[in-house]
């Protein structure tokens, strides 16, 4: 017997970007799969909201003001 | 031409050809065969450059005999993955839609080896797009699944396939890869070489195909680790055509350490196949003569999802001309003409909050490898997938890879080494990861290894 899979308002909306963005050219199949690694995506998004952080915990910057030198 | 130059390492190559007992043409011409004949057995191959290849040699043979000896290169032929710009062939990615791709300059680390007067004598295949687009079968190249030159049902790896396969079967000395997470770790591991992922920055990527701005290195593959660190002396360096490149200089140093001190994350070998996990154990033996090992406790991160948030999400936007305009139905792998849509559905929140913890990563990881000179760890999971099978991988979701992701995540250096075979006859391998800009650590410490190991001596019968 399988397991009833769990309402996900979050994974449903996810989901609805991808197939109104690109649904006509996609199969019902591939659709499927879609979903399925939307679903992935968004647990592994999950683990990472998991982890607190705070206001001094920046990104590495790879970012420099740029100005042509003479 | 004697054959017994086929897999000598260029430590020995080098001074055959200083010392004008080999000429840089007739073992171009020896490679050029050997690429022409064997290189379709394997799909090694994309562009064969002779003219090029012939033309770089005879310059080399002309300033060995005038006496301006170059350096441990000089004459020595190799082979580049196809995401290297080169001006005189096509540069194809792997990727059918760019199949007749032309750039007029030569990437940097080109450059950098034609100054160090290596021979450039071929494109070498690759997985479409490096593996960007959730590839999840050997077949995701234009030019067909790269075949392991130990097993021919089995695949090399990717996405530096055709480099894993090309020095493997003796078609090249050397080649260069590039690796985002495990594109050169992967065809060395499953190859039987060395392989030297170097720390993001050390060297330039002007020319290379970017998958992800963040995370892709360029290294070599070789018969040894020693050889890694005689390429990677050439092409490491400050570029002013990459921003990412580091100003910090590099030198190869070959100075022998009598002892290492080695840390072993406590769970690595979990979900290896148990060949894996015996020849570790083994070689773990072997290190334990010149090292003291330490199990290492990692602080808890989502490591894996950071990394591969990371990568999905700049893959995606590098290649959103291919994606948004629905040129993915011109790649090889079915799942590659459509899984890539689902990556618009990764929030820029989610992805700035795997930015920022990277940046966790690399602070709690560095603070783990200052105690040791690398960590230890399984090269890969598994001997090489067969053809034909999808297999499992990090990237997507399907198989464990901690070391990868941090690894590829904080940029640092790693280099693997065969360390035995599995029960299907192919080569397993071990990785030494070191902290940032510690190549020499690590490449002397698989230097160690192999001088009490012979795995590296023996090579695949092609015929």
């Amino acid at each position: 017997m399988s397991e009833a899979v769990k309402p996900d308002p979050e994974a449903d909306a996810l989901f609805e970007i991808v197939r109104r963005r690109y649904g006509d050219r996609l199969t019902p199949a591939q659709l499927d799969e879609l979903r399925k690694i939307v679903a992935g995506q968004l647990e592994a998004a999950r683990a990472l909201r998991a982890v607190t952080l705070t206001n001094v915990d920046e990104p590495m910057q790879p970012f420099a003001p740029y100005r042509t030198e003479p | 031409m004697k054959a017994d130059v086929v897999f000598k390492p260029l430590r020995e190559l080098g001074p055959l050809l200083e010392s004008r007992k080999l000429s840089p043409v007739e073992l171009t011409e020896h490679f050029l065969e050997r690429l022409e004949r064997f290189g379709p057995r394997y799909n090694a191959v994309v562009t064969v450059m002779r003219e090029h290849g012939l033309a770089q040699a005879r310059r080399a043979e002309g300033e060995i005999a005038a006496g301006r000896y170059r350096g441990p290169l000089h004459g020595i032929p190799y082979g580049a993955k196809d995401l290297l710009a080169t001006a005189g062939a096509p540069t194809t990615w792997g990727a059918a839609p760019y199949r007749t791709q032309r750039f007029d300059f030569d990437a940097t680390v080109i450059s950098r080896l034609e100054e160090a007067g290596a021979v450039l004598v071929a494109k070498l295949s690759m997985i479409e797009l490096a593996g960007g687009m959730g590839y999840r079968q050997p077949t995701a190249s234009f030019t067909g699944p790269c075949i392991n030159p130990w097993d021919a049902n089995a695949w090399t790896g990717g996405s530096s396939s055709g480099s894993g396969a090309a020095v493997s079967s003796g078609l090249v000395p050397f080649a260069i890869g590039s690796e985002t997470w495990g594109s050169i770790l992967s065809p060395a591991g499953y190859c039987g070489l060395a392989g030297l992922r170097p720390t993001y920055g050390r060297v330039s990527r002007h020319g290379a195909m970017a998958l992800c701005w963040s995370l892709d290195k360029l290294g070599p593959l070789a018969q040894t680790a020693d050889d890694c660190g005689l390429v990677l002396d050439a092409i490491a360096g400050p570029d002013p055509k990459d921003p990412t490149a580091s100003p910090r200089p590099y030198r190869y140093e070959t100075l022998d350490r009598k002892t290492f001190r080695f840390g072993r994350i406590r769970s690595v070998t979990d979900g290896c196949e148990e060949a894996v996990v015996d020849n570790f154990a083994r070689s773990l033996g072997v290190l334990g003569k010149f090292a003291t090992i330490e199990e290492v406790t990692l602080p808890d991160l989502p490591y894996e999802q950071i990394t591969r948030t990371i990568l999905q999400v700049e893959a995606s936007s590098a290649f959103e001309d291919l994606i948004g305009s629905g040129g993915i139905a011109g790649l090889t792998a079915p799942e590659d003409r459509h899984t890539p849509y689902a990556r618009d559905a990764i929030l820029a929140k989610d992805y700035l909050k795997a930015v920022r913890l990277r940046t966790v990563m690399a602070r709690e990881i560095d603070r783990v490898l200052e105690r040791y000179d690398a960590l230890v760890a399984p090269g890969r999971i598994n001997e090489a997938p067969v053809l034909g099978q999808e297999f499992r991988s990090a990237i997507g979701a399907t198989a464990k890879d901690v070391m990868g992701a941090i690894g590829n995540g904080a940029g640092l250096p790693a280099v693997c080494v065969p360390n035995g075979f599995g029960v299907r006859g192919l080569p397993t391998s071990i990785q030494f990861m070191g902290r940032a800009w510690e190549e020499n650590t690590v490449l002397a410490a698989a230097r160690a290894y192999q001088s009490l190991t012979d795995w590296h001596t023996r090579h695949p019968k092609v015929l």
